[in-house]
């Protein structure tokens, strides 16, 4: 087992080195009962040392069954190297119990002192510091100073009764057992087994045994007498049943205190109690049989009872009767309301644990070198955290390489820049030929040719269609607008001549959009020049004809008729057809010279 | 059982501090900037992607183009270099030759050369355009059909020859024939 320091002798990281330690190497995040008191544990321990004997029970809550445990004898109780091999026998008798952790609860019940507090602090409202600086300071609030505190551990012990003189006092007990104690705890940190002591005062226990054990006389105060082997402890409550005073006789080697008689009168008397009642409570193996005929004497009027532990719910199968401080200790708070009413006193002594103090409690210097629970819990939920943290990095790198993996394993990654370069480069090239190309495509272009528009003519007005042509005039004049990449053009051809009588239809039809468009299509079709083309773009095509009768015409017999003679057509003729081609014209010529 | 009370001794929480930092803090911190350094390498990587990729579209584009451009050019080089050789030559010359070899195919009676007049002013559309170009102004007389076989001959064989003007008139001496006076504008390189 790894040797652990105080927390305070380390830096940050080597605390959490050593919390992580901890985690690792021990049971503290699983088994909470490193974390619980030892009478919370389900299997405990009860060992109870009167001077006389040591006894040794076992007790399982679960099944609320008392045995027999581990031997013990007054010696090892005060050895080392006993108290080492103790250790094992207990851990060894625990684990074959089937428990997972033993509460050792020893039983204080061969010494009892009071120490008085100093007047000072006869304040009820600082009960609480009064009983943390006992533990932690207890030189501060003592009025006897002489007594060692390195050898000694007290609790404050409040007395509740209204009137009292003082507050509370202390309970003194010597440090005797501690090292017995420690070396229990030693021992189950290094098995890893949570060995989780408790040292209680016996007679502080025993009181709180009193509500459910007697019944005192209703309006009168009583005095309960515990008759210990090596002390009696006499304790004092007003006729509301609250404590006033608790004092302790040694028995200095006889079986009762020499002056017991004369303690419990003068102090009933100072106390002011008029015939109490007087309870004994014997609790040592072999108590004296005379002690209540004695004090009957001294107390003829008062009622003198003597608790017969054996016919109360302190007795149990498996424990002696005159040791009754275990059953009290884990028999269950009785909630009736016949207990809990008695008095103030008890109920304060049960919900503040004031009868039930660890006198020899953990060091603090050697508790913190531990995480506290939460601290442990903290921990655990740590590495569960941290493998989800873990996970999800896990998971974010892969999808980040999955991601780069696809995206290295396309083409474009592997795509050298260069060759976009010297691509476009050519395409460079390429466009200044292809710009080359369509400049000389478009000069080149069919848009005026003199044998198309003959063929014009000469499918505007076929031979034997009754027209004489006597001129043709076909222009192509550029259209210009400054500032152009291109520039339009309009073409117009000029016919005139004669015409007969069955030519009037053909000439009208030629002068309407339609008529001329039809005549333009054929052509287009025909020779294949997109210039005639009247579907494809949008193109100015305009026809004009004047038709008036021929002045020279002489009418003549059909036979004499010749068609190369302009005075046998009765009309003369002007055709006008107009066509324009705009910039926008695929025809429209480029401005610019050749690149 | 008796109830616990609150100020045990064993509250106090020496561990807490480092447990928070180097437990939860750090591990926090280092799987942040873990994940924030993959996601930023991951980022990096994915921009030069993007750059690469957009070059490469590029590229991809650019080829395509050049393919089209190419197989376009390719179609068009023997008349390009026909072209070129045509525009070289000069336009008088040209048309002089041209016009010998389709008379020569054609009847002499139908078709009859009568002016030939080179104009070294550029009009018509060579006077809106930038590319050089010369005016021939030509006159026949001929029939009809011969004649507009010999014009459809002529600018088939000079596609440089634009219309510019064309004038048909009845010949006074020769009721058959017809007088054709036609004026073209011919691009040259």
């Amino acid at each position: 087992m790894a040797s652990f320091h105080h927390p305070s002798e380390l830096n940050p990281l080597q605390r959490y080195s050593q919390a992580c330690a901890i985690l690792r190497s021990t049971s503290r995040a699983s088994n909470e009962a490193w974390y619980k008191e030892a009478l919370d544990l389900d299997f405990q321990l009860h060992l109870r040392a009167d001077g006389v004997e040591v006894l040794c029970s076992a007790y399982n809550r679960k099944t609320g069954q008392w045995t027999k445990g581990p031997a013990l004898d007054d010696d090892t109780l005060r050895s080392t190297d006993k108290s080492i091999s103790y250790a094992a026998e207990i851990i060894a008798f625990a684990q074959k119990n089937g428990a997972t952790s033993v509460g050792v609860i020893l039983h204080v019940a061969d010494e009892f002192a009071t120490t008085e507090l100093k007047p000072e602090f006869n304040n009820p409202g600082a009960l609480n510091d009064l009983r943390a600086a006992a533990e932690t300071d207890p030189g501060s609030i003592l009025d006897d100073s002489s007594i060692p505190q390195d050898q000694n551990t007290w609790r404050v012990l409040p007395y509740p009764a209204a009137g009292s003189e003082a507050i509370a006092t202390t309970i003194t007990l010597t440090r005797s057992y501690a090292p017995f104690m420690d070396q229990l705890r030693l021992a189950g940190e290094n098995a890893n087994y949570p060995i989780i002591t408790q040292a209680l005062s016996a007679p502080l226990v025993t009181l709180l045994a009193i509500p459910r054990t007697v019944q005192p006389t209703e309006g009168r105060s009583f005095m309960t007498v515990f008759q210990y082997a090596m002390f009696t402890v006499l304790a004092f409550f007003n006729e509301h049943g609250d404590l006033r005073l608790i004092r302790t006789l040694q028995h200095r080697g006889a079986r009762r205190p020499s002056n017991l008689r004369h303690a419990a009168s003068t102090t009933t008397a100072a106390l002011e109690f008029v015939d109490p009642d007087i309870i004994l409570f014997p609790l040592a193996s072999q108590a004296d049989p005379g002690l209540a005929a004695d004090l009957r004497v001294v107390f003829p009027s008062s009622r003198v009872q003597e608790v017969d532990w054996s016919a109360t719910v302190f007795s149990a199968d498996g424990l002696p009767a005159h040791a009754p401080e275990s059953m009290v200790v884990t028999l269950p708070p009785d909630s009736s309301e016949q207990t809990t009413s008695l008095s103030h006193t008890f109920s304060v002594f049960q919900s503040e644990r004031w009868a039930i103090q660890n006198f020899l409690s953990t060091p603090k210097e050697v508790s913190e070198i531990y995480p506290t629970r939460g601290e442990m819990k903290i921990l655990r939920a740590i590495r569960l955290i941290r493998i989800g943290i873990a996970a999800c990095a896990v998971l974010a790198l892969a999808w980040a390489l999955f991601g780069i993996i696809d995206i290295i394993r396309k083409p474009e990654w592997t795509f050298d820049p260069t060759e976009a370069k010297a691509v476009q480069q050519r395409l460079g090239g390429l466009n200044s030929q292809n710009q080359k190309v369509e400049h000389w495509d478009n000069l080149l272009e069919d848009r005026s040719k003199a044998w198309a528009s003959m063929e014009l003519l000469s499918r505007l007005f076929p031979d034997r269609g009754g027209v004489m042509v006597k001129n043709f005039v076909h222009t192509v004049k550029p259209d210009v607008v400054p500032g152009q990449a291109k520039v339009g053009f309009v073409k117009e051809w000029k016919i005139s001549g004669f015409a007969r009588e069955e030519a009037v239809d053909r000439l009208n039809s030629i002068s309407t959009r339609e008529g001329v468009s039809s005549a333009f299509s054929e052509i287009a079709r025909i020779t294949g020049n997109p210039a005639f083309s009247t579907d494809s773009f949008p193109r100015s095509l305009i026809s004009n004809v004047r038709m008036q009768e021929n002045p020279g015409f002489k009418p003549r017999p059909a036979d004499e008729v010749q068609d190369d003679d302009p005075l046998t057509y009765p009309i003369v003729f002007d055709l006008t057809i107009t066509q324009r081609f705009e910039a926008a014209d695929p025809l429209a010529v480029n401005v610019s010279k050749a690149p | 059982m008796y109830p616990r009370l609150p100020n045990s001794p064993n509250c106090t929480v020496l561990y807490r501090q480092s447990i928070a930092l180097f437990g939860i803090l750090l591990p926090a911190v280092a799987a942040v900037a873990l994940v924030g350094g993959v996601y930023m390498w991951k980022n990096s990587v994915t921009a030069s992607f993007t750059e690469k990729q957009k070059h490469f579209k590029t590229f991809e584009t650019n080829r395509v183009n050049a393919l089209g451009i190419e197989a376009r050019v390719n179609r068009k080089k023997q008349f390009m270099d026909q072209w070129k050789a045509q525009l070289a030559e000069e336009t008088k010359s040209a048309v002089s030759a041209n016009l010998r070899k389709i008379q020569e195919s054609l009847p002499n009676k139908e078709f009859q050369s009568t002016a030939f007049d080179p104009i070294n002013t550029p009009g018509g559309f060579g006077s809106v355009s930038a590319q050089r170009s010369a005016q021939i102004r030509l006159g026949f007389r001929g029939t009809y059909r011969t004649m507009q076989r010999a014009f459809l001959a002529l600018e088939t064989q000079m596609p440089q020859l634009q219309l510019q003007e064309l004038k048909i008139d009845p010949s006074s001496n020769q009721s058959s024939l017809l007088n054709f006076d036609v004026t073209y504008t011919a691009w040259e390189n």
